[in-house]
């Protein structure tokens, strides 16, 4: 049973960090990494949560929710592709603002109540002892991520968009070459980037909390941004990843529901330490598939 | 940071004493008042006039002395923790962990003054307390800096997420053995002896910790600018290369710099608690490395340009208590007013040379 409750939860708290992180994966692979995430998550989940409040579809949130994402990472792009100003540290500023404005616009928001997301079960399909629950009794934002992962990877990996995309993140010069305007590229990937994050947001407040509090996201953009890299740049282990803080965070809400005398406050840094251990062990493994523009800016080079 | 910086002994982007400084100037201030004009369209929009509202910022900053006194209170912190930023960004990196440096530092500060300092004399507890920031601050920095170099993690990812982990780490502590016994059900510590509080301005709040943070940031500039350790880390962080190429440890460099930089941050912490908290809460010094992290972008990674904004930062957070008890604003409205600033700073910046 709590095995049960523990997947199930992971894949339903995992799902707004999962958005995110394959956002952010279509930005890194045209190389541009936005920490800003973090605040096109918030975004999107107040621009979600503030139009289901007043048109009563959460349909229409979502698309809201990944406007507002995507809005806010247009600054970013404008700045980083077009400006040449300093990846990390403009994408901390966004991150910044994002909490900053959605804590002012939103705090109007946080005693209303909303119906929301709720789980539709698949007819049959969750009717499968143990594994019916855990894997077809979700919202439907969550089919639709999980739909995504492989058509992203499709699109990265066997389409001309994708080898377009990512040579805007490995050699400039190729694109230019084709007569492909590659900053064009990546102000494309960097706006899609920051439309799923806020898709992501939306889910975290129209399905997973149902409510909209200050600073909600608590740091899911920045652990999306990182599950990037633990992923080496692949669709399909960002969203193992995702799942994993999903448990983490599942399995912190449940230990807490057992009472077994550990402090809540370890089981809270439980995924944000698991997120860290991951990377190391990724890293230890030596991988080549960093894009080539994005492994400047990690070395600290600041980039453009 | 690539971009060329105003150091007063340039190893990178020197300014040719000859050219015209007008066109500069006047694009200068255009992106200093540009977030202002922003802001103050958006007031509007909440009826609040923005004229007034920038004439009682400057009116309670600079009318009397309890004003000037708390702009400067607010700007301790963010000196410090913008050396916390400012220092490692010489050598290249982005270190964001001020947040969590201060909290950590803000804890042992606590755990030292009520476990162990509780009969000291001032001479004697007080410096005392203010290693123990120090130290819990660089050990903190340390988690960061050997992720960096033993693990080749990028230390932007690794000082915000562990500014989590610092956050919920501070909470378990004065939730657990930290907690003050006469609080009921209050988060907090008992509160520290009077004798391990700072010394305290006549007519202000304004404490001997702002003396702490001019001094240190003389002294990073010091460093940075006069010294040969100085001169090593800015060759590092202007040209990795040419650093590795010169026979220079890169790797110990960028250890002891962000365990420097994690020593700043706690004493910022063990300042918040002995000069103005006396008690360590959840909420102490919350958002202040992220602030100093502001401070030092838009000054250029200057220690002494830091004093600086970081007294225009101050300014911007008492302005925001002002909107909250006057026009019913919310103190998070001046937090746009930072980021609107610093986005005008980062995008009216000269192109990055590759």
């Amino acid at each position: 049973m709590i095995t049960a409750d523990i997947l199930t939860g992971a894949i339903r708290s995992g799902t707004s960090v999962m958005l995110a992180s394959q956002g952010e994966l279509l930005s890194e692979r045209a190389g541009v990494i936005n920490l800003g995430t973090e605040g096109s998550v918030l975004a999107g989940a107040l621009g979600a949560f503030a139009t289901t409040v007043w048109t009563g579809s959460p349909w229409l949130g979502a698309l809201a929710g990944g406007v507002c994402g995507l809005l806010l990472s247009a600054i970013h792009a404008f700045l980083v592709i077009s400006r040449g100003a300093n990846q990390l540290a403009t994408g901390l500023t966004i991150m910044f603002l994002g909490i900053g404005a959605t804590s002012f616009l939103g705090r109007d928001f946080v005693s209303e109540q909303i119906v929301g997301f709720n789980p539709v079960a698949i007819p049959v399909l969750s009717d499968i002892p143990f594994l019916g629950d855990i894997l077809f009794n979700h919202d439907p934002l969550t089919y639709l991520s999980v739909l995504l992962v492989p058509c992203l990877w499709y699109v990265l990996f066997r389409t001309r968009i994708g080898v377009i995309l990512r040579s805007a993140g490995e050699r400039e010069e190729v694109l230019f070459a084709s007569g492909i305007n590659p900053k064009l590229v990546r102000y494309l990937a960097v706006l899609a980037g920051g439309f799923l994050a806020g898709v992501g947001g939306a889910q975290l407040s129209l399905a997973f909390t149902h409510s909209w509090v200050e600073n909600m996201a608590q740091g899911r953009g920045v652990v999306a941004v990182a599950l990037v890299i633990f992923a080496s740049w692949l669709p399909s282990r960002a969203m193992l990843g995702a799942y994993l803080f999903g448990a983490a965070q599942a399995l912190q809400l449940t230990v807490q529901q057992q009472g077994l005398g550990i402090s809540p406050f370890f089981l809270f840094m439980v995924p944000y330490v698991l997120t860290l251990v991951a990377l190391l062990i990724v890293e230890r493994r030596k991988h080549s598939n960093t894009p080539e523009a994005l492994s400047r800016v990690l070395a600290g080079e600041g980039g453009g | 940071m690539k971009q060329p910086t105003f150091v007063p002994v340039g190893v990178s982007g020197g300014i040719g004493p000859f050219r015209s400084n007008w066109k500069p100037l006047f694009k200068q201030l255009l992106v200093w008042l540009s977030p202002f004009v922003v802001f103050g369209v958006f007031l509007l929009f909440y009826h609040v006039n923005p004229l007034r509202l920038y004439g009682s910022m400057v009116q309670s900053t600079f009318g009397d002395l309890y004003g000037l006194g708390e702009v400067l209170l607010k700007a301790t912190p963010f000196i410090l923790t913008g050396l916390a930023a400012a220092l490692p960004a010489k050598a290249g990196l982005v270190n964001v962990g001020g947040e969590g440096q201060l909290a950590i530092g803000a804890l042992f500060a606590t755990g030292s003054a009520v476990f162990l300092l509780e009969r000291f004399p001032a001479w004697l507890g007080i410096p005392i307390m203010l290693l123990a920031g120090a130290l819990g601050g660089a050990l903190w920095g340390m988690l960061i800096a050997a992720l960096k170099v033993k693990g080749r993690l990028n230390e932007t990812i690794t000082s915000v997420l562990l500014n989590y982990v610092a956050g919920y780490t501070v909470a378990f502590f004065v939730h657990g053995i930290l907690k003050d016994p006469e609080s009921f059900n209050w988060p907090y510590s008992p509160e520290i002896a009077w004798t391990l509080r700072l010394p305290i301005f006549d007519g202000t709040r304004l404490h001997v910790g702002f003396i702490i943070a001019i001094v240190l940031a003389i002294v990073v500039w010091y460093v940075l600018a006069k010294t040969r350790l100085g001169f090593r880390i800015r060759v590092l962080g202007s040209n990795r290369h040419a650093a590795e190429r010169a026979g220079m440890n890169v790797n110990r460099t960028y250890f002891w710099v962000l365990v420097a930089a994690g020593a700043l941050a706690g004493i910022a912490g063990m300042i918040e608690i002995s000069g103005i908290e006396g008690r360590l809460r959840p909420t102490t010094g919350v958002n202040y490395g992220y602030f100093g992290f502001l401070a030092a972008m838009l000054a250029w990674n200057h220690p002494l340009k830091l004093l600086g904004t970081s007294f225009l930062l101050g300014m911007i957070s008492v302005a925001g208590n002002t909107l909250e008890i006057g026009s019913g604003l919310p103190a998070s409205s001046a937090t746009i007013l930072m980021g609107l600033v610093l986005l005008f700073i980062l995008g009216g910046r000269r192109r990055a040379k590759r």
